[in-house]
């Protein structure tokens, strides 16, 4: 429709000026005739602005059109002019010559004249009626050239190979809200797109107000000013509220005014969007089950499950003397001889002596050399949290400036102290970061001048600092920007200011000039004197970008700013760089980690956010520990037990379960999603390892996990080689420096179907009916076929799908689960052909693989090579066709022989 | 919150003939006993403009349109198997040149006939339902689309026997596919609509290499060229209700057909970036009284400036499609012509109009030259109601 709009709205966009003033100057209430009138006449012209532009469109296209048709004719003409000379023999031609002989029309008898056509008493005859004066058909007959028989295949309809289960399509479409570029080749999402938080409300607002309604609004405020009745007018003509169209009208007055200033935030390089969007994407699209992108079986935007363990950040061996290149930070600091790290240590210890020390001598003996450096900040954040009672208008003011400093400087850490929980379940970044800043909001009321304005949201503060700032203040700020704008990277600044954060003020200022701009401005106001030019200076040089890529880099590899430069940050920051930014939001980190006690060690040094997310899911441990824990030991213990001996034993008559991993952070207890629906907790879970939902796996060793001996086979379950302990497989020849292969041989044999290693499995046409499925090579008893695989669907959905297959006659459900049915009929693989038989020679069974439930066909006997698979669809009893209930009677034959019956023929395993 | 459709109204043809151009039936043929589905003009070929072709029964038939109102029948073929029911045919080339005609049906056998030499070229297998269209690439008359019941499309190399392409899977069609066109001025995109009530845009750019292969296969198995699926349209579009059984490009434009007596044209808005996320707007609305059974295609002359199609009382309404507001060019009926017409063909210069009848006839329409316009029509209206029985939704397929 834009198109179709677009002329009439240009055409009119610059009249409203003048409108606009008329109007102004009148200002009067106009009465509702007046407004309909109004409205009418916009209508008529919107309407014939519709035809114009119509009839333009079916102008061009009618050019368009020729120029293509003619093309097409020169065409034809050079085909029938070029072919008709090289080639003369052309019989159509011969034909068409000598056909006037056998025309049609009055004449009836010509076509007897003509020798070619015979009459063939065997075939239809054509006959041709001359309808001028009677309708009296005259035959012509002739004699057909014969099209030998070709046997037409069996129907099916056009399905798509599938290798593994795939979750319905209309999941797959939509990826929340998010647009994702695909990539030609690879055909995997790339995680980096154009500035889509604008792209998608743009969107949303367009979706609300099409452009003509846009045109209606836009003229009739202008014109008859803006006043309630000419809103409840257009809400009424509309139909919409007038709230909704005032709105709408401002954003249409400040799209005008941003149109004609000209675009000028186009074009911002993508060092200044935070990674945010591409951290977002990445939750998103990413299968942290599958570890691919987009993936089909899980779908997109799962539930993001932590670990509550989290894996110590990666250190390489550490050589002192080895630099990672020129700007390694060894280098330099050898160099400038500048005690930075003495500095550092010196300052940290200062804080942590302020909030006392209690936990400090607690953890330090976890920590190692490494930490040490690091370790004090930490604790004197802990303190902080731990004793709350104590906190002076320092502690206030670090506790209301963190989260919101946060959340300005990066969204994945917006959760801030109080969001944190929530967050982590989650990262719906923007809703949380929201409703801590509001809270905020609403708590700083409370609180001093000061602190209320180091807690306001970024553009809020720098109104403010405007109105409240006092004359000294704004001085500052500007020394600081100045400061800023010299190129002040130099580390002598920065060892001033460690120094310097002997005073605890100044390092609260420290702190508050930190990543965001709008955070440097801030502190400057309530802590007037003391600038901090080296981290204002470090905030404008640090692209968004990379500060988001420099805080994971430290989850990944510590407090290593060679590996973090090398990995993260090639090209955008060396070594030193990122050293020099490391030290100083460091000492940032001893305020702003208030909530930041990190006993696990599990990251060292994790800044702001991530702190406080460990924070939050440690505390609330914290707290059950001390409650139920020890009496919930017992209970769990026997439930998850008898819940795996229920799965094993009842599965006949019950439907398996669905797995979705839990999110818990502890121990599972009785809110833990497993156990509530069933299952038990697997390696996806956010769960300690010793929870004890989880599944254990087996210690086979010598029986290859091939008999119901072992815990995973009886619980119809693969073995997992990261939870097995035996469970193994041959893995390359012994050249890539894997340890060559044990010497027993025992191979877990009940990997088949994770590790896909299925027989060649033959489509052909059925000896009984319709296509059916063969075997390639010969295989003994129980061996593993393949898999059934196709689309998961709901119950519901499958219902839905199951009356239309009814229909066809043609099914190809299969329960799955409680949750899920799968569904061949247009994805799946050559299995889905195997047909139904009361005796058959194949079984199919649902098997948990990596916490997914799959359909693996095993041989029930031993089949011969060229075999046909039949296997018995075990249709539910009470849905069960009736050929099905008594098989002798109907021999084999699946779906296509079914009476469309009332229920839904399923098979199940 | 009723949806607000201003500034994007369609507008509605007039059901009122302007008779600037009028018709009268100058011949009928007995094609067969069984329903003709479908008939077309050569527009391949400058020689063969006056050759057709139609599907009845499990016979095709070649013929002559003669100037003088006559129909001279060329050839015949017929399918050994009597149960062969073709629904569809649709002229072709050969790489040299010599015209083919490529047909489908019932059985989901694509035959394709050397009607130069009169013999069989390729039997093409591979739907696994019945063929509903077949359509031909007017640059590259080798290239063949067929929809079918199976749900699917499929790009043949009619030349070689290669089945290039099949288009299905998850963006596919959910139900049978009717019909398909290629774009005329784009050679990778084509249409194509179905029983699931949408039209679908898919483009074959990404994939031309394997189109381009397929002329150079030097294998003498078809089977084992590397067709590609291709799951995803670039454009989802739902401007009908219901099936849409017959739909064709217009320039830039589109004409669909739908069972609810009317033909959309409507601009697809694609957006090249995004796909599925375009959208479409209906611009003209051609109505069509009595035309709500499926399975009733209309057809064109070579340039697109008039649109033809029967209806079920065995009417056929031509359209002007230059025309804005759209025009009814006439309706022609005649007392005996009273089954229905599942397809019509205009000739390249739509002159002469054939339309085929359930009843198993092909019945020729010409233009009268203009001086006699007038007093022709007078004659025609009070034909126009005398036909009104209904017959049901039938369809046997």
């Amino acid at each position: 429709m834009a198109s179709g709009a677009s002329p009439s709205s240009s055409a009119t966009r610059s009249d409203p000026h003048k409108d606009t003033t008329t109007s102004q100057a009148e200002k009067r209430a106009p009465g509702s005739k007046e407004v309909a009138a109004v409205i009418d006449s916009l209508k008529k012209k919107l309407a014939a602005d519709r035809c114009i532009s119509i009839k333009k469109r079916i102008d061009e296209n009618k050019k368009n059109l020729r120029g293509v048709t003619q093309s097409f004719m020169r065409s034809c003409v050079e085909r029938g002019g070029g072919s008709s000379y090289k080639d003369g023999s052309d019989l159509l031609v011969k034909m068409q010559r000598d056909s006037p002989g056998t025309k049609s029309g009055s004449d009836a008898d010509k076509s007897n004249n003509h020798s070619s056509f015979l009459e063939d008493g065997n075939n239809v005859s054509s006959t041709s009626t001359a309808v001028q004066g009677s309708s009296v058909p005259v035959k012509i007959s002739f004699r057909p050239i014969k099209m030998p028989d070709v046997k037409r295949l069996s129907p099916y309809t056009t399905w798509v190979f599938l290798d593994r289960n795939q979750r319905m399509t209309e999941d797959q479409s939509v990826v929340g809200r998010r647009r994702i570029y695909y990539d030609q080749t690879g055909g995997e999402a790339l995680i980096c797109s154009d500035s889509e938080e604008e792209a998608i409300d743009e969107e949303d607002e367009k979706r609300g107000f099409v452009e003509p309604e846009d045109f209606i609004i836009r003229m009739t405020l202008d014109q008859l000013g803006l006043s309630d009745s000419v809103l409840e007018e257009l809400a009424n003509f509309l139909s919409r509220n007038s709230s909704e169209i005032k709105a709408r009208y401002e954003v249409l007055m400040k799209e005008k005014e941003v149109s004609e200033s000209g675009d000028n935030q186009a074009a911002s390089s993508l060092l200044n969007k935070d990674m945010d969007g591409a951290l977002d994407s990445f939750d998103n699209l990413f299968c942290r089950r599958c570890l691919v992108f987009d993936c089909r079986l899980h779908g997109c935007s799962q539930d993001l499950i932590f670990p509550a363990e989290k894996p110590a950040p990666w250190t390489p061996p550490v050589d002192e003397n080895l630099t990672c290149g020129a700007n390694c930070y060894k280098t330099l600091l050898k160099s400038n001889r500048i005690p930075v790290n003495g500095t550092i240590e010196d300052k940290t210890g200062t804080s942590s002596n302020g909030a006392g020390t209690k936990t400090t001598s607690k953890f330090s003996g976890k920590l190692n050399r490494k930490k040490s450096k690091t370790f004090p900040s930490e604790s004197a954040s802990s303190n902080e949290k731990c004793t709350p009672e104590t906190s002076d208008s320092e502690n206030g003011v670090q506790q209301d400036t963190n989260p919101e400093k946060v959340s300005s400087s990066s969204k994945v850490k917006a959760s801030g102290g109080r969001g944190g929980r929530k967050r982590n379940n989650n990262r719906v970044a923007e809703r949380v970061s929201r409703r801590t800043q509001k809270r905020q909001k609403k708590s700083e009321a409370s609180d001093t001048d000061s602190i209320a304005t180091g807690s306001r949201s970024a553009s809020d503060v720098k109104l403010k600092d405007n109105e409240d700032a006092t004359s000294s203040s704004q001085k500052h700020v500007k020394s600081g920007s100045s400061k800023n704008s010299r190129k002040n990277d130099t580390p002598v600044e920065d060892s001033k200011n460690s120094v310097k954060s002997d005073d605890p003020v100044s390092q609260l200022n420290a702190v508050a000039s930190e990543p965001c701009s709008d955070g440097s401005l801030r502190k400057d106001e309530f802590v007037g004197e003391n600038v901090c030019p080296g981290g204002l200076s470090e905030d404008k040089s640090w692209k968004p970008l990379e500060k988001s890529l420099f805080q994971k880099g430290v989850e990944i590899f510590g407090m290593n700013s060679c590996m973090i430069a090398r990995n993260l940050l090639c090209g955008l920051k060396s070594c030193w760089e990122v050293f020099q930014y490391m030290t100083c939001s460091e000492n940032k980190a001893s305020f702003f980690g208030c909530d930041a006690l990190n006993p696990d060690g599990s990251s060292k040094f994790d800044i702001n956010g991530n702190m406080t997310n460990n924070q939050v899911r440690r505390r609330s441990r914290f707290l059950r520990r001390r409650g139920k824990v020890r009496r919930l030991k017992y209970t769990w213990k026997s439930a998850a037990y008898h819940s795996i001996r229920k799965k094993s034993t009842d599965k006949k008559d019950q439907p398996c379960r669905q797995f979705n991993p839990c999110n818990c952070k502890t121990a599972c207890g009785k809110e833990c999603t497993c156990l509530l629906n069933g299952t038990c907790c697997e390696k996806y879970c956010g769960c300690p390892k010793s929870c004890k939902n989880r599944f254990r796996g087996c210690h086979c060793a010598k029986s290859q996990c091939r008999s119901r001996q072992c815990p995973c086979f009886a619980a119809d379950r693969e073995c997992d080689p990261d939870v097995c302990r035996n469970c193994w497989v041959i893995g390359g020849d012994g050249t890539l420096g894997v340890p060559s292969q044990r010497g027993d041989n025992y191979e877990c044999r009940n990997m088949k179907l994770l590790l896909k290693q299925q027989q060649r499995v033959l489509l052909g046409i059925s000896d009984v009916s319709g296509w059916g499925a063969f075997l390639k090579n010969s295989v003994s008893k129980h061996e593993y076929l393949g898999e059934y695989t196709g689309e998961l669907i709901s119950h519901k959905e499958a219902d839905k799908r199951g009356k239309i297959y009814d229909r066809e006659n043609s099914s190809f459900l299969f329960n799955l689960n409680d949750q899920f049915v799968l569904d061949a009929y247009r994805k799946g693989d050559k299995l889905k052909f195997a047909n139904h038989s009361p005796e058959p020679n194949c079984y199919a069974k649902v098997i948990m693989v990596a916490g997914d439930h799959r359909v693996g066909i095993f041989a029930k006997e031993r089949i011969l090579a060229g075999e046909e698979l039949f296997y018995d669809y075990r249709y539910e009893p009470d849905r069960a066709p009736a050929w099905a209930r008594k098989p002798e009677a109907s021999g084999s034959k699946k779906d296509e022989n079914v009476t469309p019956s009332v229920g839904r023929p399923k098979k199940v395993a | 919150m009723p949806k607000i459709t201003l500034g994007t109204e369609s507008i509605v043809g007039s059901l009122t003939p302007s008779n600037q151009k009028s018709y009268k039936l100058t011949n009928k043929i007995r094609d067969g006993e069984t329903p003709v589905y479908s008939l077309v003009f050569n527009f391949l070929d400058s020689r063969f403009f006056s050759v057709f072709v139609s599907a009845c029964g499990n016979r095709i038939n070649v013929y002559n349109c003669l100037e003088d109102g006559g129909i001279a029948p060329l050839q015949s073929y017929a399918d050994e198997d009597k149960e062969e029911s073709f629904y569809t045919v649709s002229w072709a080339c050969g790489v040299k040149g010599n015209p083919f005609v490529v047909a489908g049906g019932e059985k989901g056998i694509i035959r394709v006939i050397d009607v130069g030499n009169e013999k069989i070229h390729k039997s093409l297998v591979g739907h696994g339902n019945s063929v509903n269209e077949i359509r031909t690439n007017v640059t590259k008359p080798q290239l063949v689309l067929s929809a079918s019941k199976d749900e699917s499309v499929r790009l043949w190399n009619v030349e070689t026997g290669i089945c290039i392409l099949i288009f299905a899977g998850t963006g596919g069609h959910r139900n049978k596919v009717m019909s398909v066109d290629f774009q005329p001025n784009d050679e990778h995109r084509f249409i194509s609509c179905g029983m699931d009530k949408t039209i679908k845009i898919w483009s074959m750019k990404e994939f031309w290499t394997y189109v381009e292969d397929s002329f150079t296969w030097k294998d003498d198995d078809p089977s084992k060229f590397p067709t590609k699926f291709v799951q995803f349209p670039v454009h989802t579009a739902s401007v009908h209700t219901n099936f849409v059984d017959c739909n064709r490009w217009f320039g830039d434009f589109i004409l669909s057909k739908s069972v609810e007596n009317e033909i959309l044209l409507w601009e697809p808005i694609v957006k090249e970036n995004s796909p599925g996320e375009g959208t479409s707007e209906v611009i003209l609305r051609y109505p069509i009284p009595n035309c709500n059974i499926w399975f009733i295609k209309f057809s064109c002359d070579f340039f697109l400036n008039y649109l033809s199609i029967g209806n079920q009382e065995g009417k056929i309404y031509v359209w002007d499609l230059k025309s804005f507001p759209p025009v009814l060019v006439t309706v022609l009926s005649h007392e005996q012509s009273n089954s229905v017409i599942r397809q019509t063909a205009m000739s390249t210069d739509g002159t002469t109009i054939l339309a085929a009848c359930e009843d198993g006839t092909i019945r020729r329409w010409d233009a009268i030259a203009e001086e006699k316009a007038d007093t022709v029509e007078a004659q025609r209206p009070p034909l126009l109601h005398q036909y009104s029985r209904r017959k049901g939704k039938a369809k046997q397929k």
